[in-house]
C-alpha cells in the first residue's frame, strides 16, 4: 500500500517513539487535526457504534474529493480522529477506498489502546468507507 | 507479602505494575496457583462418585472448600457456585420461585451491583413483584427512614454490604435487625466485603451471602453461597443434572439433601482447590490492621486527589472499602486510565456494573482505584506524583 508523503511522514514519527506515554501524547496532539463535527450536529446518523465513547463523523464528497469531519468527548479517540484526517481529508474519493486500517497498525497506535478503544479504531474506519461508498 | 505474588514483579511497559483494579478482580498467590497445578497434575479426577484414589483425592479437595468457608464465615450451609452473580441468581430462582407469589414485595438498594439488579427485575417481570428501591442520600448513605418505610410487607431485602463504586459500608446489622422485625429474609451482597472483613454470616443473621473466590485472591469462576438452615429448606433445585440426584429413574428423580442439591453437574474442582488455599492464605493474615493500612492510603490518595482539582466520590469511613472512585473536570476517563496504564497503573473506569448508582449521583462512570492487602502507599505515592504529571502535560 502506498501512502500520502504526509501519511507516510506520520507513521515514520510514530515508528520511532518506543514510550507508550509519548506515543499516546502524540495520539492527544493530533486531536487539534480534525475538522470538528460540533456537539450541536451529533446525531445517531454520526455515531460511531461500538466505540465507548461518544465519538461521531460525517463524510461529505465534493468534486471527488473527501471532506472528513468528526468530533469525540474523549481527546484520545479525537487523536485517532485526527490521524484517520491526515489520511483521507482532501483526499481523492477513489483513492482514499483502497486505504486500509494497516497503516494505523504500522504505526503502532492499536496496540498502544485497549481492544475497545482499537476496535473502536476500526469501527470508525469501516463507518467512514462505507459513507464514502454510500455517496460516490 | 509481595514476594508470594508472581504477578506483582510483572512490569507493564518497562515499568512495575502498581495493580489497583482490585475491586474488579484481585491477584493471586502462589500457594493458590501451587495447589491448583498440582491438583491438574497428580489428583485431576471428577468428584463424589467414584472409589478410586484420585476421585477420593478430587473430592476431599473439593470438599475441603466448603469446609474452610464455613469455618471462616460461620456458617452452616455453603452452597459453590460460580460466583456472586450465580448466587444471586440461584436465590431468585431456588428461593424466591418456590417462596414469592404474586404481589410481594422485595426491597433492593440503588448501591446495588447489577448482579443484585437484574435477577430480581427478571424475577418481576416473570411473578409480577414489586421492587421497591432504597434511595442513596447526597453523603452516600442509604435512607435508613425510606428502608424502614419500605419494608412493611416485604418478603426480601437484598443489599450490598460494600458498594464497589464507593466503598461505602451499609449498615447491615441493623437493616437485617429491622428486616427480621418484619418478617422479611435477606440476601447480603458480600463481593466486596468477604475480601475486607472478616464476617460472621452466623452472628449476622442474614439469610443469604453471596460472594465470589477472585476478589479475594482465589480463582476465577467460584464463589459461594452461603445459607441459613431455615432458608436452605425452603430452597427448591434451581438447576437438574448430575451431582445434584439421589435416584433418576423414568418416572422420576429424587435430590441430594445438602449442598449438592444446587450444584448440578461436574463441579470447580480444581477452582474450589485454589479458593480453600486462598482462604488458608486469608487465615494468617491480620485483617483489621491490614485493612486500616490501605484505608488511611486510601483516605490520603482521596484528599491528594481532591487538592488536584478531581472531584472524589467517596467517604473512607472506618469500615468502607479502600476505594477511591474520582472524576477530573474534563478529562475522559478512560484518556486518564490510558495514561495511567502507559506507566504501569492499572485502575478501572467506567459504570463498574453499577448504572442505578452513578444515575443518583449524575455520573456516567469514574475512575476507581481499589486497593487491597498488598499494596503499598509507596504505590499510592507513586501514583500521585505521576497524576500530577498527566495533568501537567495533558489537562
Amino acid at each position: 500500500m502506498t501512502y500520502s508523503e504526509e501519511l507516510t511522514e506520520l507513521i515514520e514519527e510514530f515508528q520511532e517513539i518506543d514510550d507508550k506515554m509519548e506515543r499516546l501524547e502524540m495520539v492527544f496532539d493530533l486531536a487539534d487535526e480534525v475538522n470538528l463535527l460540533p456537539i450541536d450536529q451529533w446525531t445517531d446518523a454520526t455515531r460511531v457504534n461500538g466505540c465507548q465513547s461518544e465519538a461521531h463523523v460525517k463524510v461529505e464528497i465534493i468534486d471527488s474529493n473527501v471532506r472528513f469531519y468528526s468530533g469525540a468527548d474523549s481527546k484520545l479517540v479525537q487523536g485517532l480522529m485526527g490521524i484517520l484526517t491526515m489520511a483521507i481529508d482532501n483526499g481523492d474519493a477513489n483513492v482514499v477506498l483502497t486505504l486500509t486500517p494497516d497503516f494505523a497498525t504500522e504505526m503502532g497506535i492499536l496496540n498502544s489502546l485497549s481492544p475497545s478503544r482499537s476496535n473502536g479504531f476500526r469501527n470508525m474506519f469501516d463507518k467512514v468507507m462505507n459513507e464514502i461508498k454510500t455517496q460516490m | 507479602m509481595r514476594e508470594e505474588f508472581p504477578i506483582l514483579q510483572r512490569e507493564i511497559n518497562g515499568y512495575p505494575l502498581v495493580y489497583f483494579d482490585n475491586a474488579a478482580t484481585t491477584q493471586k498467590p502462589s500457594v493458590v496457583i501451587d495447589a491448583m497445578n498440582d491438583y491438574y497434575s497428580n489428583s485431576n479426577a471428577n468428584v463424589h462418585r467414584a472409589v478410586h484414589t484420585l476421585a477420593g483425592e478430587a473430592t476431599e479437595g473439593y470438599e475441603s472448600c466448603r469446609r474452610e468457608l464455613k469455618s471462616r464465615f460461620n456458617a452452616t450451609r455453603a452452597i459453590i457456585t460460580s460466583g456472586t452473580t450465580e448466587a444471586i441468581n440461584l436465590v431468585a430462582h431456588a428461593w424466591g420461585r418456590a417462596n414469592l407469589v404474586d404481589g410481594d414485595a422485595i426491597i433492593l438498594t440503588e448501591m446495588e451491583h447489577h448482579s443484585d439488579i437484574v435477577p430480581w427485575q427478571m424475577l418481576a417481570q416473570e411473578m409480577n413483584i414489586e421492587l421497591r428501591y432504597v434511595p442513596v442520600q447526597k453523603d452516600l448513605t442509604l435512607d435508613m427512614e425510606l428502608f424502614e418505610a419500605a419494608i412493611k410487607g416485604a418478603k426480601l431485602v437484598c443489599v450490598v454490604h460494600i458498594s464497589n463504586v464507593l466503598g461505602v459500608c451499609n449498615p447491615v446489622e441493623r437493616i437485617v435487625k429491622i428486616a427480621k422485625q418484619n418478617g422479611a429474609k435477606v440476601l447480603l451482597d458480600a463481593a466486596q466485603s468477604a475480601p475486607h472483613q472478616d464476617i460472621d454470616f452466623g452472628e449476622l443473621g442474614a439469610d443469604f451471602m453471596a460472594f465470589s473466590a477472585h476478589k479475594m485472591c482465589g480463582p476465577t469462576g467460584i464463589g459461594a453461597l452461603l445459607v441459613t438452615d431455615d432458608a436452605f429448606n425452603e430452597m427448591q433445585p434451581f438447576m437438574g443434572g448430575g451431582d445434584m440426584i439421589e435416584t433418576v429413574s423414568i418416572h422420576g428423580s429424587t435430590y441430594q439433601k445438602n449442598e449438592q442439591k444446587f450444584e448440578a453437574g461436574t463441579p470447580r474442582i480444581a477452582e474450589a482447590i485454589g479458593w480453600t488455599e486462598a482462604l488458608k492464605w486469608l487465615n494468617d493474615v491480620d485483617i483489621k490492621s491490614e485493612h486500616k493500612r490501605i484505608l488511611d492510603s486510601a483516605r490520603w490518595l482521596a484528599k491528594e486527589l481532591r487538592e488536584l482539582g478531581m472531584t472524589v466520590y467517596g467517604r473512607h469511613d472506618k469500615n468502607d472499602a479502600a476505594v477511591v472512585s474520582f472524576l477530573h473536570p474534563t478529562m475522559n476517563s478512560e484518556d486518564l486510565a490510558h495514561l495511567l496504564d502507559a506507566r504501569g497503573f492499572a485502575v478501572r473506569t467506567g459504570h463498574h456494573c453499577a448504572q442505578p448508582l452513578l444515575d443518583r449521583l449524575e455520573i456516567t462512570g469514574t475512575v476507581r482505584v481499589s486497593l487491597y492487602f498488598y499494596n503499598t502507599h509507596d504505590e499510592v505515592v507513586s501514583f500521585v506524583d505521576y497524576f500530577k504529571e498527566i495533568l501537567e502535560r495533558f489537562a
